[in-house]
């Protein structure tokens, strides 16, 4: 279990996370929503050990984050940041190959082809990483973490991801949140921040809304996902409809003028 | 074919270094037997086998000391010297996350120089210093002169794990800037006997080899120069990024101390000995880069192999132009280094994406 413990970040005496308790389970998807400002990324680097938090502390499988020497760090969860820019010129294999930076297999190809292949970017790899496109660099960024956990291991472990599918196309982005919810089978911990409303209620196991700083709500998707919580934390009119229990959720919002008339969202 | 792909890479790039080693050994033979007294192949050969105790043809006593005592440790210091110069620019490179770092350029060499001075002028008030560290006195002060520079230059050009180039390049001119400032001002209270001092050790070049210099050089630069190369794998994780580093298990602060330290350690020593020669840390990276791509595990040795070549090139051609005078080796690889600095320059942009 990983586990941020009433976590305080300030900057100038502002707080920036205050107080944040979450919980993240091996085996469960967890989306990080809110809107811009709202202390994501803060939160999302307090708990990759990217930042140290004030008051609080967060814990790896009960061991507390700053104990841990970074290899050991990197044993336990791999993470995704926003952007990461290569300034030489690495050819894409050479990138995921990084991610085994730690591993103990001498020539590990077989990890390295199944996460190029699962992220659609085996085709690419004897690619220069800069003549790629924003949304390839993306998966070749995710094959990288990916092939840091990819290796079956006893131990729970924990991907972060910071707006994975942010360069992606409709398709790309589908399918690599239907990777996540596979990676929940090997006994890892899925923590993404996701700003699609759509991709995060219906892949997520565990939403965390998190508005100025301070989680309003959290807990089971169809419990978190509702209208009024998210005009609560976007100060948006969203609305939220699905046929059912099992059916899928569709979250949509309109502009200002016309869904403050009472425009109503009619599914076909 | 695909479950060989990674182990065919590393086979490649052990041949490419092989074959940059074999040039080096190739050339620095080669070099060995030319100059103001030229000594035949078969003679020098003659004169290395003879050392081991054989006797193999027939040399004269004359060919073997110009060989020996000056020749040979010469070669060995340019390859020594050039070696450390490029594999430290490599890793600063790849520290800085930036192709145009080069030790001459972010003030290294400025303040190796600088302490090297105050050593030479100042002399008779480090004499603990002489007691202490012998031989060593004055490539360790240049060394110390050396890390401070490149401490400051990285405070002032980093900011939450980004360098900014400019101000990196500002950094290192004002500290170059100072550096000299204070080199004058030192030989402005330096007497008769430490400014001859001086002027031998700013035009010392590899010329003024011994013996001594190379043992010395053996110690603190190809033994730091193989530390440099074991950083291989940290270096091309920080060329994600420092966060992604730390998150792919490398403790980011610990390696960049490790590199400026060696870094330091390296040309500072060079300096010492040679005096700055520039350019030899920003060209021969760039070039094996180019050529075999941006993995350290062989921009590392390679840069060093390269750089031991190009030096002892630069040296062969230093004491041949103006036979039987000698150019400074500066001059060399300042003559080849600039206008590839230029083209850099107008070329980074490609470079970068």
């Amino acid at each position: 279990m990983l586990q941020a413990n009433s976590v305080q970040f300030n900057i100038h005496n502002r707080p920036i996370i205050d107080r944040a308790t979450v919980c993240l389970q091996a085996g469960e998807l967890t989306a990080l929503v809110g809107p811009n400002g709202a202390g994501k990324s803060t939160l999302f680097k307090l708990i990759s050990g990217d930042l140290t938090c004030k008051h609080g502390n967060v814990t790896y499988n009960g061991l507390p984050l700053n104990r841990l020497k970074p290899k050991q760090l990197a044993c336990l969860r791999a993470v995704m940041p926003q952007h990461t820019s290569v300034t030489f010129p690495f050819r894409a294999i050479e990138v995921v190959e990084l991610g085994l930076l730690l591993s103990n297999q001498t020539y590990a190809t077989t990890t390295i082809e199944e996460v190029m292949r699962t992220t659609h970017t085996w085709h690419l790899r004897k690619e220069l990483l800069g003549n790629l496109s924003g949304g390839e660099k993306q998966r070749v960024q995710l094959a990288r973490v990916l092939a840091q956990i990819w290796e079956q291991k006893p131990h729970p472990r924990y991907l972060l991801l910071d707006e994975p599918t942010s360069s992606m196309d409709i398709s790309q982005q589908h399918h690599v949140l239907q990777v996540l919810g596979e990676l929940k089978h090997r006994n890892i911990g899925v923590l993404a921040i996701l700003h699609d409303l759509n991709l995060a209620a219906n892949y997520a196991d565990r939403v965390v809304l998190l508005k100025n700083g301070t989680i309003l709500h959290q807990g089971r998707t169809r419990d978190v996902m509702t209208s009024g919580n998210l005009e609560e934390v976007f100060d948006y009119p969203v609305q939220v409809h699905s046929e059912g229990p099992r059916m899928p959720l569709f979250i949509s919002s309109l502009p200002a003028e016309r869904s403050s008339q009472t425009y109503t969202f009619k599914l076909a | 074919m695909i479950q060989t792909l990674p182990l065919a890479k590393t086979n490649f790039q052990n041949l490419i270094l092989g074959l940059l080693g074999a040039t080096l050994l190739f050339l620095a033979v080669y070099s060995v037997t030319v100059g103001a007294f030229a000594v035949s192949l078969p003679n020098t050969i003659s004169i290395l086998v003879s050392q081991l105790g054989l006797k193999v043809g027939v040399h004269t006593n004359q060919e073997a000391n110009v060989l020996l005592f000056i020749r040979l440790p010469r070669i060995l210091l340019a390859m020594l010297v050039g070696g450390g110069l490029g594999v430290a620019g490599a890793a600063l490179q790849g520290l800085f996350r930036n192709p145009l770092v080069e030790p001459g350029l972010i003030g290294v060499s400025s303040g190796s120089a600088l302490f090297a001075v105050i050593f030479i002028v100042f002399g008779s008030y480090f004499s603990w210093a002489t007691q202490f560290f012998g031989g060593f006195g004055l490539p360790i002060f240049a060394f110390v002169g050396g890390l401070i520079n490149v401490s400051l230059v990285y405070n002032m050009a980093n900011s939450g794990g980004k360098t900014d180039i400019s101000l990196l390049i500002l950094a290192g001119v004002a500290l170059t800037a100072l550096s000299g400032a204070l080199i004058g001002l030192a030989i402005f209270y330096a007497d008769d006997a430490a400014l001859r001092n001086f002027t031998f050790w700013s035009l010392g070049d590899v010329g003024g080899a011994s013996w001594d210099k190379v043992s010395i050089a053996f110690f603190l630069i190809l033994g730091p120069s193989f530390l440099l190369v074991l950083q291989f794998r940290n270096l091309n994780a920080l060329a994600m990024g420092e966060n992604e580093a730390f998150h792919m298990g490398v403790n980011v602060q610990q390696v960049k101390y490790t590199v400026l330290l060696i870094s330091a350690l390296v040309v500072g020593v060079g300096v010492s000995m040679t005096g700055t020669i520039g350019f030899v840390g920003l060209i021969v990276p760039h070039l094996i880069r180019l050529k075999f791509g941006a993995d350290h595990r062989l921009v590392l040795p390679g840069s060093f192999l390269l750089g031991a070549t190009l030096l002892t090139g630069a040296d062969l051609l230093a004491r041949t132009i103006v036979m039987p005078a000698e150019l400074p080796i500066g001059i060399i690889t300042a003559i080849i280094g600039s206008p590839f600095f230029i083209w850099l320059i107008i070329n980074v942009k490609k470079i970068r994406s």
